[in-house]
């Protein structure tokens, strides 16, 4: 047990230690699991605390309401912005959100945090933009996901410009992903980099000015798993709200009529 | 309903041996892999490790199949639960609520017919009673008036038997005091037919 606790420690001090030597340099890719680990142990430490609570008719236990709370508003999300189909995402973008969360909150006691790392935050990109792309070809076929990228129909006269804005979209699309990554990058880490550069200020005089920033760092950790959840509902409503909306041109036709 | 229940996406076990996979080309990526544009970066203050991402994709498939399996699925169920737990409550408490109300109407209508039931007999026994004391009032006064009329007739023969007795003593005096008077018989017919007219002369005629 006492082995167990050594070898965290070493890890946890040769994690610091990397991010330290590194500055923005960020953390070495044991550094990035170990701290994705203590992410993690905390996740589950919460959700298996909450799942004890989960044979009674009414939740009591004070992890189990939390997490029942973050479930219906993330599943409110998702069925507000997707639409009535979005709760079956519910799962995808809960994942995202607890995790970016209880990362970013990690981070609020430690020198760094997964999601202060470039390399992190855009797998996650990554992983919801491919998501996105996943749902739109298995709504919209192959062919129907990628037309919607060549814009509305504009004549053969005009296939230069169809080609233009297909590219554009394309890119725009692999932008997200940067999008996605660095804001979230830049909100944890630029925080933590503007704590120890108020703490340089304060040394002389033994007060860590930093310090107060952290109202503005805590409401950051709610924004920042708001912000991505919110933008991957976005993305997966548009590619695919279009059967919903023909659906409902097809209702909307004998009206016409 | 199965649209609701899972999350659409790779099957379970694809993710379970895509994750670990992931996990150590990142790893293998992180360790031997170097490029100029990722030194670049890294120099004007984006640090990016493809290794890092890589890794981090295959620690979200894992993730992603663990958090829906273990606390997802089983938040749902419960919420589920509870919701069905409570909709059956209402739903049973509205049924109770129906059968009160039924047995509250049936027991004002019983109580409206015992009531009517009541008044029409204490109506009938007030009736009842009505023509008994009629009849009873009629039985004594008939009674009455002809225990008063035997009364009445008995009292006027006793008067008549009276009166008559004492014309008869008033008579036979009147005799003996005249006939001491006059020390002669005056007992004859005609002298007690001389007193008869005498008393009738005299006598109060009776009402």
């Amino acid at each position: 047990m006492s082995g167990l606790l050594q070898t965290g420690l070493t890890l946890l001090a040769s994690a610091e230690e990397s991010h330290g030597e590194g500055g923005h340099h960020g953390t070495s890719f044991i550094g990035l699991f170990v701290y994705l680990g203590l992410t993690l142990l905390v996740l589950f430490v919460l959700l298996q605390s909450a799942k004890m609570g989960f044979k009674d008719r009414v939740f009591t236990r004070k992890t189990t309401s939390w997490f029942e709370q973050v479930y219906l508003f993330v599943e409110g999300m998702c069925v507000n912005i997707i639409g009535p189909h979005g709760r079956k995402y519910t799962p995808f973008i809960i994942t995202f959100w607890l995790v970016i969360f209880v990362s970013n909150a990690v981070g609020l006691f430690m020198a760094s945090t997964p999601t202060a790392d470039l390399g992190f935050n855009l797998g996650m990109a990554l992983i919801s933009i491919g998501y996105v792309q996943w749902e739109g070809i298995g709504t919209n076929g192959v062919f129907g996901h990628f037309k919607h990228f060549a814009g509305p129909k504009l004549g053969l006269a005009m296939i230069p410009i169809t080609l233009m804005i297909f590219v554009i979209e394309i890119i725009s699309e692999a932008i997200k992903n940067v999008s996605l990554s660095l804001r979230l990058f830049g909100n944890i880490e630029g925080g933590h980099l503007a704590v120890e550069a108020m703490n340089k200020l304060g040394e002389p005089f033994y007060i860590p000015i930093g310090f107060f920033l952290l109202p503005i760092k805590v409401l950051t950790v709610v924004v920042q798993a708001l912000i991505f959840t919110l933008l991957t509902c976005v993305y997966i409503s548009l590619v695919t709200h279009h059967e919903e909306e023909h659906h409902d041109e097809h209702a909307l036709e004998p009206t016409h009529a | 309903m199965s649209d609701q229940k899972q999350s659409s996406g790779l099957p379970a076990w694809v993710m379970y041996i895509l994750g670990p996979l992931f996990m150590v080309g990142g790893f293998w990526v992180s360790v031997n892999v170097t490029h100029g544009n990722i030194k670049s970066l890294e120099e004007q203050g984006i640090p990016l490790d493809p290794g890092k991402t890589l890794a981090v994709i295959g620690v979200f498939l894992i993730l992603f199949k663990v958090i829906e399996s273990f606390y997802i699925m089983p938040l749902r169920d419960a919420i589920g639960t509870r919701n069905s737990d409570l909709e059956s409550t209402f739903s049973e408490a509205e049924n109770l609520r129906t059968q009160m109300a039924d047995l509250k109407t049936d027991y004002e209508r019983r109580l409206a017919a015992t009531e009517a039931d009541a008044r029409e007999k204490i109506q009938a026994q007030i009736k009842e009673a009505q023509e008994l004391r009629k009849t009873l009032m009629g039985e004594a006064s008939a009674k009455a008036d002809e225990l008063v009329k035997r009364a009445q007739d008995e009292i006027a023969q006793e008067r008549d038997r009276a009166l008559a007795g004492i014309r008869l003593h008033v008579a036979n005096l009147t005799l003996q005091a005249t006939e001491k008077i006059l020390s002669e018989n005056m007992d004859n017919d005609r002298n007690r037919k001389l007193i008869d007219e005498f008393l009738d002369k005299v006598e109060v005629p009776t009402a």
